[in-house]
């Protein structure tokens, strides 16, 4: 029987609807070990600055019941590196990159734009990173006001025709309000959601356990509250989503998917399990043959609700 | 690279402080030098979430050996897993310790607690001059045939005197400093935080060249999630990849 997977996002076309969640899969080829990166639908790269940022300090991480806190505080070797180094490597495979960039002022995202435009040969499309919730200076507070999410859209949507993804938190504030704003700027799609702002606490020694006291939140105990964005947004609007947060099997992908999701971003999963992208491939392609699903249009948002719906 | 399931041959307790896991792979038995590690799934429930760094003990053709002693609940759970139960074992990982000196250079290892495996793997594999152990006390000594392959001149420093030298294993380093020559040594060392930065301290003092294999808190092992950052001159670098073992020299400060 033959399956079609493919989604269309603008122009742009997917092979299937799994791709990595930006900062889990590495700059370049760090997996590439452990899977063929042509299988997935879509790379999306870490998040890149204008200029190297060196992050946050040590420790970094840590483990939660049901997921981790991460305050990497988005080190990246910055535009010039991606540009030389990052963009060559993806060039050789043959499988759409997405660049994630974020920035401190409007004028960096717009720069940073007007440069991956010109690289429309290997990038593909560009999600802004409009959510870091752990970067302390810039980032996070300028982030915060709405006004200033609506102005970089607007900015970026004028240097280039790529697709444009608005990656968004609940860190922001209403994330089915402002999931409206950024498609009046000119979102093509949405990447719902980043992690969540969270603490763990050291008991003996009575010190946070990140260095950064807080981190975003990430893996299986987000994951509700992802679907019911998810479900939301695709409720309200006609807009592609992108959904990532604690995916980490194909039933989890499943769930995005009826929910409404066009693509399935796996993130903190590749670090349980460095092949979960394409276990969730081969699960999501196992459920369409057992439930006779030709094309994946047929369970995208075939969610049945049957109370409580106005 | 490989990341497989492996069925646990042994897994017994061999002293006060440490347990022994044993296992066979091919693939995870493969080109690999002390210093590397395999990042271990505990099971596939999602509890504890994150893998576990442990590093390579000792491998013999396709049986592997790992060292661990139980720090927290993945250890504790570690300990729990019986033979044949399944782990899921990802490897060999990282950069491994320098085999290869200059002539005329005494090799000194320095380990103490969980850095204990990966040196005495290294000291089964090529000649080395001391090993030198720190613990707490005498029911932490590794029984006599763990150390049955080892060449080297082995000296062990207890906390209370119960065994060897009484102190740090620093109290061990500096009886050495004053017989050999600082530009003759080479000093390998893996262990907590604390006696690897006593360590680091006393070599960089007397201009002694070495290696220290660091610690960090992992979660993808591959270089991807940056959460293992160790400091060096250029900026910092991924422990997991460009790690775990770092020159003293690369080093810009201690951590
Ligand atoms: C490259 C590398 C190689 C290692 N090799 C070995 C080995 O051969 N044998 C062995 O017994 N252990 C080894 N460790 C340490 C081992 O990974 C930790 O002891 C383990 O992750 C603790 O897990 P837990 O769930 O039991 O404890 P947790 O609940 O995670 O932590 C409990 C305690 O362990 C400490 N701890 C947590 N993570 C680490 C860590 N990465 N390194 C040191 N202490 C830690 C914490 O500070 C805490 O005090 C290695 C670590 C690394 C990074
Ligand atoms: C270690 C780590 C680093 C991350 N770095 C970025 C980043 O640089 N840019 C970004 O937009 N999101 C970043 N994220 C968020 C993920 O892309 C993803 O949206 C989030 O983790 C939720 O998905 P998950 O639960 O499947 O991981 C990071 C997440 C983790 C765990
Ligand atoms: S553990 Fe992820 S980068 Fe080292």
């Amino acid at each position: 029987m033959d399956l079609n997977l493919t989604i269309q996002i603008k122009n742009l076309t997917f092979r299937n609807p799994v791709t990595v969640a930006s900062g889990t899969f590495g700059t370049s080829g760090e997996y590439a070990g452990f899977l063929d990166y042509e299988k997935l639908g879509a790379i999306i790269a870490k998040t890149i600055t204008l200029r190297p940022r060196q992050g946050n300090s040590m420790p970094r991480i840590c483990e939660t019941s049901g997921g981790m806190l991460n305050a990497i505080g988005l080190q990246n070797k910055g535009l010039e590196d991606f540009i030389q180094k990052k963009i060559p490597y993806f060039a050789k495979i043959n499988t759409p990159l997405i660049a994630n960039i974020a920035g401190e002022k409007t004028g960096e995202f717009r720069e940073l734009a007007r440069a991956l435009d010109q690289r429309k040969d290997v990038v593909k499309a560009i999600e802004l990173n409009l959510s870091c919730p752990n970067i302390e200076e810039g980032g996070a507070s300028f982030m915060r006001k709405r006004e200033l999410i609506i102005e970089v859209m607007k900015a970026v949507r004028g240097e280039t025709d790529l697709p444009v993804i608005a990656k968004l938190s609940p860190e922001l504030g209403d994330v089915v309000a402002i999931a409206g704003e950024v498609i009046q700027a000119g979102a093509d799609a949405l990447s719902l959601i980043n992690t969540l702002k969270g603490m763990a606490i050291d008991i003996e020694r009575r010190k946070p356990r990140l260095a950064n006291i807080t981190g975003g939140l990430s893996g299986p105990a987000i994951k509700p509250v992802a679907l019911r964005y998810v479900y939301e947004v695709k409720k309200a609007y006609k807009v592609p989503v992108i959904a990532s947060g604690g995916i980490m099997t194909a039933s989890d992908a499943l769930e995005f998917l009826i929910a409404g999701a066009d693509l399935v971003a796996v993130g903190t999963a590749n670090f349980v399990n460095p092949r979960a992208t394409i276990d969730i491939l081969d699960g999501i392609v196992d459920y369409c043959r057992k439930n006779k699903i030709k094309h994946i249009d047929e369970l995208r948002g075939s969610l049945k609700v049957e109370r409580n719906e106005k | 690279m490989t990341d497989e399931w492996v069925k646990i041959i042994n897994n017994e307790k061999v002293n006060g402080k440490y347990y022994k896991l044993v296992f066979h792979s091919e693939s995870l038995s493969e080109k690999v030098s002390p210093g590397q590690f395999v990042q271990i799934l505990l099971n596939a429930s999602l509890d504890p979430f994150l893998r576990r760094p442990f590093s390579y003990y000792r491998v013999r053709g396709s049986r592997i050996e790992i060292l661990y002693e139980i720090l927290g609940r993945g250890t504790a759970l570690l300990a729990k897993k019986k033979k044949g139960d399944p782990l899921k074992m990802m490897g060999p990982l990282g950069r491994p310790f320098t085999q290869s000196l200059k002539a005329g250079k005494n090799r000194v290892l320095i380990a103490g607690g969980v850095g204990v495996p990966p040196l005495v793997f290294l000291a089964e594999k090529i000649p080395v001059d001391f090993l030198l152990i720190g613990t707490k006390s005498k029911d932490e000594i590794l029984p006599k045939k763990e150390l049955a392959r080892v060449k080297a001149e082995v000296l062990y420093s207890t906390n209370d005197g119960s065994y060897g030298a009484k102190g740090y294993v620093t109290v061990l380093l500096r009886e050495l400093l004053k017989k050999e020559r600082p530009e003759n040594l080479f000093i390998q060392t893996c262990g907590p935080a604390p006696m690897m930065q006593a360590v680091f301290n006393a070599a960089r003092a007397r201009g002694i060249e070495g290696e220290a294999s660091i610690d960090k808190p992992m979660a993808c092992g591959v270089g991807a999630c940056l959460g293992c950052m160790v400091k060096t001159k250029t900026g910092w670098a991924a422990s997991c990849t460009e790690g775990p073992v770092f020159r003293f020299d690369e080093m810009r400060e201690w951590g």
